[in-house]
């Protein structure tokens, strides 16, 4: 306690301060540019610690990671683009209420979400120190190969009365994701004799292609602006009630989100669908997914923030990085001269503390400062898109052309992007093949770790059969809230799947 | 008939079929441990890419006894003819190509500031003002990104014959 309040004061005095916001403003600028996360922040920033004092680059660095999972969603949200890759599945349904003229709404929503995720997360991250080590150990590569299966799963929900194609195009992700150097072994697959895909399609590629690139075309040739409708409906407060509302969503979806983030390895790109495809599971009135609910927007977004909170578990406790950024930070903390480990909960429990004050102010202020310019950022979505599409391009090429800095990355982006338009059209849900990417490399190599070191019995692990039990539950009611439907709704769904795939 | 067939959606679902077939066919000259995943994958995904196909012939051929009206497979809700939605997406596939060439020839800084100074005088219909304003805006936009990311964008040929300055260099 003693140390948690030393931390705070720190963190609160005004130098530490300063690092901290300019931290959230550098995090809130590359959210809401699309493609850019936190990935980049940390590089942009890890030159600028060099013989900092350890508990302002903390500030700085957890400051700016901690809200780009807020601010990305203005792009998620205003323009159906993927803001990060923590926010992919916001677009399902963000979107759609952008569409209706409800963008401060869903904005409003998403950021109260995020805050409150962001807290959760922090808190967590509190209280699970001293017994984290045995949760993590817990889980080995079978557990983890259990979990990608588990966002496997959410394929189902997401191709509404479409499996087939749903499967089919989950299968395009899969396909994608194994391009390039196979896990296992020296080899490289489906490479043509293309220099470029030795290395695989990175997901920001995927993910603007899938998305982005339709959108921008599909407002192009409607000559329309983004918002069908001229006023923008309801404001911010409303969104905030509707979290309020659904409270115990968000709840669950921030649980989610730290647990799926403190395990290493899984990445932060799946969260947002495991808790969209979990809150469709495990919902019964679910027509209007997919065509604007809100509780799409409120479940994503708080599971993303809450992760963040989760990633830094592994990171400091046992220097091992939970996603990408985290990788970038544990470099970070080499640079201020802190070996992640154990010792930290001995040697650097102020450090700790710092982390965990930085992360939960930064929640707070990035949120604040989003809600206070989604007024005005709405106001993007009833210009007419003519004058957004050329800046727009702009974006998508500069974001995909950072991802290897090649010629490579903006002629993939035009095949993705081509793809993406073609899948929309003809009703091939994209979110099902953008999980099947992600996916891929997960479900390959934890499977392949598993059968190499424990054989068949991987299968008899507690941990193992626990999992399968929650995907066969998960699937169940799944099925179950699917048949309860009423002939009204099934009529209305009956176009889900190609509302669904258009997001 | 014949025109049905050709459509984009039946193209689409063949070249399917034949993009797992070529996974399965490809998986086999890979190392065991690398074949594995892809090699199953893609032999599920061949079996219901071909179920697939059949159903969008089926549906096709279905839809001409019924009707009789072409083309009519776009599933996106479009409120004007499908024709003149593959001739935009045709027109700004053409304009993105073009970006990209030119891209190719005098670098991305220099296109993309054409680019933009084009696009809001000719598609969006602005003053030369507000077009020449809203190129420069974009090149200096990129300029700071260059600059906070240390990062070059990608250059033309020209920049190989003459030295420019940054960042048009």
């Amino acid at each position: 306690m003693e140390a948690a309040l030393k931390s705070l004061s720190i963190v609160l005095d005004p130098s530490h301060f300063m690092f901290l916001c300019a931290g959230v403003l550098v995090g809130l600028s590359i959210g809401i540019l699309p493609g850019l996360g936190g990935i980049v922040g940390m590089s942009i920033l890890l030159p600028i610690i060099y013989g900092m004092d350890p508990h302002s680059a903390f500030a700085l660095l957890i400051g700016m990671v901690a809200v780009i999972p807020t601010s990305d969603t203005f792009p998620s949200v205003m323009m159906g683009i993927p803001g990060s890759s923590a926010s992919q599945a916001t677009i399902m349904d963000g979107y759609p209420l952008a569409k209706k003229g409800e963008a401060a709404r869903a904005l409003g929503a998403a950021f109260t979400a995020s805050l409150i995720g962001g807290l959760f997360g922090a808190a967590v991250l509190t209280l699970i120190i001293p017994i984290a080590r045995p949760i993590v150990l817990a889980f080995g590569s079978p557990e983890l190969f259990m979990l990608a299966l588990l966002g496997m799963s959410m394929v189902g929900v997401l191709s509404g009365n479409k499996p087939g194609k749903g499967v089919l195009a989950a299968g395009i992700g899969l396909m994608i994701g194994a391009l390039g150097d196979a896990p296992a072994v020296p080899e490289y697959r489906y490479t043509l004799g293309i220099e470029y895909l030795m290395d695989g399609v990175p997901l920001v590629i995927v993910g603007l292609g899938l998305f982005a690139f339709p959108e921008i075309f599909d407002l192009l040739i409607k000559g329309r602006s983004i918002s069908e409708v001229a006023t923008l409906g309801k404001g911010w407060l409303d969104g905030v009630k509707d979290a309020i509302h659904h409270k115990l969503i968000i709840l669950r979806c921030s649980i989610i989100g730290v647990i799926v983030g403190f395990l290493p390895g899984l990445g932060g790109s799946v969260v947002d669908w495991i808790a969209y495809g979990h809150i469709i599971q495990t919902t019964r009135d679910r027509e209007d997914f997919g065509k604007g609910d809100i509780r799409g927007v409120l479940a994503p977004e708080s599971a993303n923030n809450a992760k963040e909170g989760g990633g830094l578990i592994p990171t400091l406790l046992f220097g091992i990085p939970g996603s990408g950024s985290m990788a970038v930070f544990l470099g970070g903390l080499l640079i201020l001269g802190i070996q992640p480990g154990p010792a930290m909960v001995t040697e650097h429990v102020d450090l700790l503390y710092t982390a965990i004050w930085s992360l939960a102010l930064a929640n707070v202020f990035g949120a604040g400062l989003c809600i206070f310019l989604s007024k005005p950022i709405t106001r993007l979505t009833i210009i007419p898109f003519a004058y957004l599409a050329p800046f727009m391009i702009l974006i998508i090429t500069l974001a995909s052309y950072q991802a290897s800095r090649g010629w490579g990355d903006l002629i993939a982006l035009l095949v993705m992007g081509i793809l993406g338009w073609v899948m929309k059209q003809y009703g091939w849900p994209r979110p099902a093949a953008l999980i099947g990417y992600v996916l891929s490399d997960n479900i390959e190599t934890y499977l392949f770790i598993s059968v190499q070191r424990y054989g068949i019995s991987w299968m008899t692990r507690v941990g193992v059969i626990i999992l399968a039990l929650i995907i066969i539950a998960s699937l169940a009611l799944g099925i179950f809230y699917q048949r309860k439907k009423t002939p009204k709704a099934r009529s209305e769904s009956r176009d889900y799947a190609t509302q669904a795939s258009q997001r | 008939m014949q025109h049905r067939l050709l459509s984009v959606r039946l193209v689409f679902a063949a070249i399917m079929v034949l993009a797992f077939g070529y996974g399965i066919y490809e998986a086999f000259s890979y190392a065991y441990l690398a074949k594995i995943f892809p090699l199953y994958v893609s032999l599920v995904m061949f079996v219901l890419a071909c179920i697939n196909l059949a159903q969008e012939i089926g549906i096709s051929w279905k839809e001409v006894q019924e009707s009789g009206v072409g083309f009519v497979d776009l599933e996106s809700d479009w409120d004007i003819p499908m024709t003149t939605v593959i001739g935009r997406f045709c027109t700004f596939l053409a304009i993105l190509l073009f970006l990209y060439a030119s891209i190719w020839l005098v670098g991305y800084s220099i296109s993309i500031t054409i680019f933009l100074v084009l696009f809001y005088r000719f598609l969006t219909k602005t003053t030369w003002g507000v077009a020449l304003v809203a190129g420069f805006a974009g090149l200096g936009f990129i300029s700071l990104i260059s600059r906070l990311m240390v990062i070059d964008w990608p250059s033309g040929i020209i920049q190989n014959w003459i030295q420019l300055p940054w960042p048009l260099g």
